[in-house]
């Protein structure tokens, strides 16, 4: 059977989320990307900014070709996960806003600039679904600050 | 003309998710594009210059473009400029905290007031730069922004390149194959208006693509050959 990739050794992963600035699934991919790590995987996961993997920042390449990336895209066009690929990232996630809407309908985001409520619970939702679902998950246990509901 | 591209101020902020100059950028650019200047702004996602297709890159080509970076690595302007074209204008964040003496914005994901504060005078700049880019004072007429801020964003949509690029097409001059932006939508114009090859339209035709794209001046006459007989061609399909 394949090996799957899994986290690094520490369990540690990179989160990159999408820049997404035209629609609000770009808003919950950074929103679910801040649960993750500053919620769900407090200093077990760090994000790393799109721009700078555009730019072929020597530190964010680094980074992502030399731990585990869970990339989180806003829109069909996958700059995130594409740019991962490009910068030699192995990708353990490639997560879809849209895939996860289509899964919870209910959860219909609105606002760019400010998520509406429906937004927020998709980002929390989708952010738990991708984290239970890392090869080794790397949870460092609840550690919940801000809550949404 | 329903294809050609209008001319709008283009606003690509770098978005950085790791720093609150980052969320500043972004938010100034939602400011401008959503409530300051609406209408006459356009925007796109950086990473599209390196994840999306040649009408994505052809963006800072068509629209004149104002980068908003967070911070002095200034990606949004470097990736502009290295996969599209040069900027007509460059904003930092931090630098502009720094000149107006705003204490240090604080939080990615929720700003504190310190960043509030940041995005407003950010977004004033940019919304100045974006009229000196179409040369007039002030929001043009018609695209006045509401008396009151249109909150924050929340329901809507700003007007984002992407998915509705600009049409291009390669041609070959000189032996290299290069990229032309807009090359059938103003060769339609003209049709539409009944004008066909004869000098003065030839002229005009040119003219307009030069408006669109890079010309090298050393390859002017080249450039002027091909676009000439494209054009022909098409008057005669």
């Amino acid at each position: 059977m394949p090996q799957e990739a899994t986290s690094s050794p520490k369990g540690h992963v990179v989160v990159v989320p999408c820049s997404g600035i035209g629609k609000p699934f770009g808003t919950v991919s950074r929103e679910a990307a801040y649960e993750i790590c500053e919620n769900l995987c407090p200093g077990k996961a760090q994000i790393v900014a799109l721009a700078k993997l555009v730019l072929g920042d020597a530190e964010a390449r680094s980074a992502v070709s030399s731990t585990p990336v869970v990339s989180i895209d806003g829109c069909k066009r996958a700059c995130a996960a594409t740019m991962v690929k490009q910068s030699g990232g192995t990708l353990i996630r490639e997560v879809s806003v849209l895939e996860a809407f289509r899964q919870h309908k209910d959860l219909k985001p609105e606002g760019i600039a400010e998520l509406n409520d429906a937004g927020l619970k998709l980002a929390r939702v989708l952010a738990e679904e991708t984290v239970a679902s890392l090869p080794r998950a790397p949870s460092a246990g609840p550690a919940r600050g801000e809550n949404h509901e | 003309m329903s294809d050609m591209p209008e001319r709008k101020v283009g606003i690509i902020a770098c978005s950085g998710e790791q720093l609150a100059e980052g969320t500043v950028a972004r938010l100034a650019a939602l400011r401008v594009l959503n409530e300051l200047r609406p209408g006459q702004t356009v925007t796109i996602c950086l990473p599209l210059f390196l994840a999306g297709g040649a009408e994505d890159r052809a963006f800072a080509c068509v629209h004149p473009t104002i980068t908003v970076d967070g911070c002095d690595l200034r990606c949004a302007a470097h990736g502009t400029e290295k996969y599209s074209s040069k900027p007509v204008a460059s904003l930092v964040v931090s630098e502009l905290v720094a000149e107006h003496g705003l204490p240090k914005p604080e939080g990615c994901r929720r700003l504190n007031d310190a960043g509030k504060q940041a995005v407003e005078v950010t977004a004033q700049r940019l919304a100045a730069l974006v009229d000196e880019a179409l040369g007039h004072e002030g929001p043009a007429a018609g695209n006045r922004p509401a008396a009151q801020p249109a909150g924050n964003g929340k329901g809507e949509e700003v007007t984002c390149s992407c998915g509705s690029g600009v049409p291009v097409r390669r041609v070959v001059i000189d032996g290299q194959t290069v990229e032309l932006v807009a090359l059938d939508p103003i060769f339609q114009k003209f049709r539409s208006a009944g004008r066909g090859p004869d000098e003065a339209t030839l002229r005009e035709v040119f003219d307009m693509v030069k408006l669109y794209n890079d010309v090298p001046p050393k390859a002017e006459a080249s450039y002027r050959e091909v676009i000439h007989r494209e054009f022909i061609a098409a008057c005669q399909s």
